[in-house]
């Protein structure tokens, strides 16, 4: 009987204490859907949206000393709305016909540009251990406790309340106001729209506005709830939304926010009864403390990979049906010969002589920025591999070259094995992971892939990280994650130099494996489904093996690249490397410079690298200009984040990067001169 | 004589619409069948559950004895199932030999990974070979380099067709080949398929608008309206038929 009460307590307890951050949930979760089906925007930049409007609350209540009221309608009834207003104005409004999966590489180019462009505007910055307050005086110190088993915050009351009133509001307008119900005829129906004439481009802005306000709202909401003010925890929200969300697959309001509110309860359920059966079963202990941060990643890719409606289904596309227009087509082009031959042989002597420049004048600084650049365009080599080949978006490619680099830790540090061999078994290992994981994930596709990645990324961080055979654990905190260098025969690599050397060689093998690739069974069979996967099918090519291969050989060289960074920084450095916000802003940049080439990737690593040093700090300028900086230079390093995120936006449009892009329309140019002269000279030899 | 194809009573609806209802249809060895039926009668669906790309509600589909009940479509593919698409599907960004190439490297069968990774993954000179010859069978030698942007759509077409001969089909399912084309190019391509059919003697499964390239083609026609089969028998007779003529030259009537 005594048993029985008590876990009816736990019950109630759990439904209590799930209930304010699952109406949170709720709230970002209905926004998710409104713009989906108004713009078909998958839109993840809700996380860094939230994170604005609580940090613009932050910077008004304690730097500017303002009153709650004032503060919040700046922050969550102004700021956020005309934030997604001039999203939906400058940016998705001219997608409407681009594909979903452009659609989400803005939304991530604009997650990792907008927290980075609110601080630089406002000068806002995160004070460690000055912890948010809520909107309401008292909020975390005041309890309330009215059934006498969990006494609930006035924060949390708070969310509740405006969730709630959020909700009802939402309610109200579908029901009396006209744009309100045209809103909700596109949310139900959108193909029903089309045909009745509603003005779309009028409810879309309108959604946008709405759900902004809505991860506006619920970013001030929830904010209390973290020490810090730190972007990437409004990312997790926006995570735990999405699987709401995808609980109705994205296409109910009501039970995206009925998702919402369970996903909350449940993680609130998870974190009481778990304890209890550790406590029965020791060797489960781990499992539990790692697993309660990450319950949202954990749940997303549970409801991802099990829930049955999710899976791949539009293959084939009702003929009468809006389908997702094809990429557009690149344009044909011949390459003139003798401008191919120009250009190799003058890449080629432009990048010995920075080569050697490099190995002969560089300073330690400029020799660890170069060597840094190298390695990371090999890791970048794994996105030209899967999204560049095979076409699908993953978000986990962080995951895979951390898998190298832990492994390279671990066997160096336990068996003293040679690190070179290490990172060939880190790799051997990625390529294990990356397989396994595809099988499950591949059966979604599109969209719901890119998802699903992400959420194993923030699983491997939040959980996996954590272990000692994985992180060193415990070990790690204190001695770190060591990794030497090696020694081959007469060549001792703790020289920079001579490290260099061997990351350019490393980086020159696998370039080299990945063309073999392209122009391999392979590589054309990925071509082909890139194309069309229907008629890749018909001549009997299995998507599933050609994919689960690219998605195996390029967790394999994120490993290798991996373990060679962890090599070069005698350290894994996980948190600054492989955190997978990091990997987040690998994607935006190869993306948008080049994801199908090899030169792109190489971009990608200097541009990481280096544009910092070269461009934000002026060193470029000081040296052509011998000493001269322009005026507004130096500027913050936030800036590449700025740029490149913003960068992704062309991506719609150009999917095959900005390099090369610029390089077709190049060599476009020049081929229409050069036929132009030929033309002259022919018709002055006919003339005379 | 072999029967090479049997649907056995494939039903499918798409939420709550028969797209097709009880159709059974049989194709034998090197035969030529057309299939036809006004716009949204279900052909294009009854050939997407032959083929894979769509799993019937009900029903099963029998290739040479076998029942294929689940496969993927790449199984029944290297089965010996080729088709063309009513909305041409080509690879993009490609040129017409690589069409072909690739589907002759799938056909072998070897495509492993380390061939890849040791450069052993381009074309042979033996498949380069083999391309040639359909390119050649289709009037397609001078376009062979060509992208497969700059091709008009009824070289499309042959594209789609080349790249099915390939894979050395025994059926040949062609989804409405002549929509889109000319008078002219429609006869051109018939002229072809015919010649090509007639000298590698695989088996063709016809949809077709077009009245008169199925009475050339065919020598037995299934006649489908809304979802369900009207009538089956040889073509001359379909095409006097009718019930047919009222199905059919009746959307047509709609249609023009
Ligand atoms: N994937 C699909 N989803 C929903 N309805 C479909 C789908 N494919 C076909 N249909 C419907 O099934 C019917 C038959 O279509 P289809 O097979 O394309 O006809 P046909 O090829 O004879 O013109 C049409 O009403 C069409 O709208
Ligand atoms: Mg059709």
């Amino acid at each position: 009987m005594l048993l029985a009460a008590s876990t009816g307590e736990d019950l109630l307890r759990a439904v209590l204490q799930g209930a304010p951050p699952g109406s949170v949930y709720a709230l970002i979760a209905l926004g998710f859907v409104l713009t989906y089906k108004t713009s078909g925007v998958f839109n993840l930049a809700f996380g860094a949206q939230a994170y604005v409007s609580a940090a613009m609350y932050f910077q008004a209540r304690n730097e500017w000393e303002w009153q709650v009221v004032p503060a919040l309608i700046l922050a969550v009834f102004i700021l956020a709305p005309l934030i997604g207003l001039v999203l939906e104005r400058l940016i998705f409004r001219h997608l409407s016909n681009s594909s979903a999966v452009a659609k989400l590489v803005i939304a991530i180019g604009l997650t990792v540009a907008l927290p980075s462009l609110f601080e630089l505007v406002t000068g806002f910055s995160a004070v460690a251990g000055r912890t948010p307050t809520g909107i309401i005086p008292g909020g975390s110190s005041v309890f309330y406790d009215p059934f006498g088993i969990y006494p609930l915050s006035r924060d949390e009351l708070a969310q509740m309340a405006v969730a709630l009133f959020g909700m009802a509001a939402l309610g109200a307008l579908f029901r009396f106001s006209s744009l309100g119900l045209a809103l909700r005829a596109v949310v139900e129906s959108p193909r029903m729209t089309e045909l009745s004439g509603i003005n779309a481009d009028r409810v879309s802005a309108f959604a946008w506005a709405l759900s902004s306000l809505f991860a506006g709202m619920a970013g001030v909401l929830i904010a209390p709830r973290f020490n810090t003010l730190m972007a990437p925890d409004f990312f997790h929200l926006v995570i735990v939304a999405i699987a709401a969300a995808a609980i109705g697959r994205l296409a109910s309001l009501p039970r995206a926010l009925l998702g919402g509110l369970g996903l909350g309860i449940f993680i609130a359920l998870f974190n009481t009864f778990l304890p209890r059966w550790t406590a029965d079963h020791g060797w489960l202990r781990p499992f539990q403390e790692n697993l309660t941060p990450s319950m949202p990643f954990v749940i997303l890719f549970g409801v991802l990979v099990c829930w049955p409606a999710i899976r791949r289904e539009h293959r084939v596309v009702d003929p009468l049906s809006g389908v997702d227009p094809p990429p557009p087509g690149l344009a044909a082009l011949t390459r003139n010969r003798r401008l191919t031959l120009i250009t190799r042989v003058f890449s080629v002597s432009l990048l010995c002589v920075i080569g050697v420049t490099v190995l002969l004048r560089a300073d330690v600084r400029w020799l660890f920025l170069v060597t840094q650049a190298v390695i990371l365009a090999i890791i970048y080599l794994s996105i030209t591999v899967v999204t560049g080949f095979a076409g699908q978006i993953s978000l986990c490619q962080g995951a895979f070259a951390a898998v190298g680099a832990f492994t390279v830790f671990q066997l160096a540090d336990r068996y003293d094995l040679s690190v070179l061999a290490a990172a060939l078994v880190g790799a051997a290992l990625a390529a294990v992971v990356g397989a396994v994981l595809s099988l499950p994930v591949l059966r979604l596709g599109g969209v719901w892939l890119a998802i699903a990645t992400l959420a194993f990324a923030f699983f491997f961080d939040a959980v996996m990280v954590k272990f000692s055979w994985i992180g060193g654990g415990g070990t790690s905190l204190f001695q770190g994650t060591r990794v030497p260098r090696p020694t081959i025969g007469p060549w001792d690599f703790a020289d920079d130099r001579l490290f260099l050397v061997l990351a350019v060689v490393a980086f020159t093998v696998v370039s080299f494996l990945v063309i073999q690739l392209r122009e391999g069974t392979t590589g054309r069979m990925l071509h082909a489904l890139r194309g069309s996967e229907m008629a890749a099918e018909s001549i009997g090519i299995s998507p599933v093996r050609a994919r689960v291969t690219a998605f195996a050989v390029s967790a394999a060289i994120a490993g290798f690249g991996g373990a060679l960074l962890a090599i070069h920084q005698e350290n894994v450095n996980y948190q600054n490397n492989f955190s997978p916000t990091a990997a987040l802003f690998w994607l935006v940049l190869v993306v948008s410079l080049s994801a199908r080439t090899i030169e792109g990737a190489a971009y990608s690593g200097a541009a990481f690298s280096l544009f910092d040093s070269l461009v934000l700090r002026g060193e470029v300028f000081r040296w052509i200009f011998r000493g001269w900086v322009p005026g507004i230079l130096p500027i913050s390093p936030k800036w590449r984040f700025v740029l490149f995120g913003l960068a992704s936006i062309q991506f719609s449009r150009h999917p095959e990067g900005l390099v090369e892009y610029g390089k077709r329309r190049a060599t476009r140019r020049f081929n229409e001169r050069f036929d132009r002269r030929e033309r002259d000279r022919a018709s002055q030899e006919t003339s005379p | 004589m072999n029967v090479l194809l049997d649907a056995v009573g494939i039903t499918k609806s798409f939420s709550g619409i028969r797209a097709l209802d009880d159709v059974t249809l049989r194709v034998v060895e090197g035969e030529r069948v057309g299939l036809i039926g006004p716009n949204g009668a279900g052909k294009t669906t009854l050939f997407n559950c032959i083929l894979g790309t769509l799993r019937p509600d009900s029903g099963s589909v029998i290739l040479n004895g076998v029942d294929l009940g689940s496969l993927p479509v790449h199984r029944r593919a290297r089965m010996g199932m080729g088709r063309t698409f009513q909305r041409i599907e080509l690879f993009s960004d490609t040129s017409v030999a690589e069409h072909l190439l690739i589907a002759e490297r799938v056909r072998q069968g070897n495509g492993a990974l380390w061939k890849d990774l040791l450069g052993r993954g381009r074309p042979t000179s033996d498949e380069i070979r083999r391309c040639a010859e359909v390119l050649d069978l289709l009037g397609l030698t001078d376009l062979a380099e060509e992208p497969i942007e700059t091709l008009s759509l009824g070289q499309g077409r042959l594209v789609e067709v080349g790249r099915a001969l390939v894979t050395g089909p025994r059926l040949l399912l062609l989804d409405e080949p002549s929509s889109g084309l000319d008078r002219a190019e429609t006869d051109a391509l018939a002229a072809t398929l015919a010649e090509i059919q007639r000298e590698k003697g695989f088996a063709v499964l016809l949809v077709e608008h077009d009245v008169e390239l199925v009475a050339a083609f065919t020598d037995r026609t299934y006649v489908l309206d809304f979802g369900r089969l009207i009538a089956n028998g040889p073509t001359k007779e379909m095409m006097a038929d009718a019930d047919v003529r009222r199905a059919y030259l009746g959307d047509l009537e709609v249609g023009r």
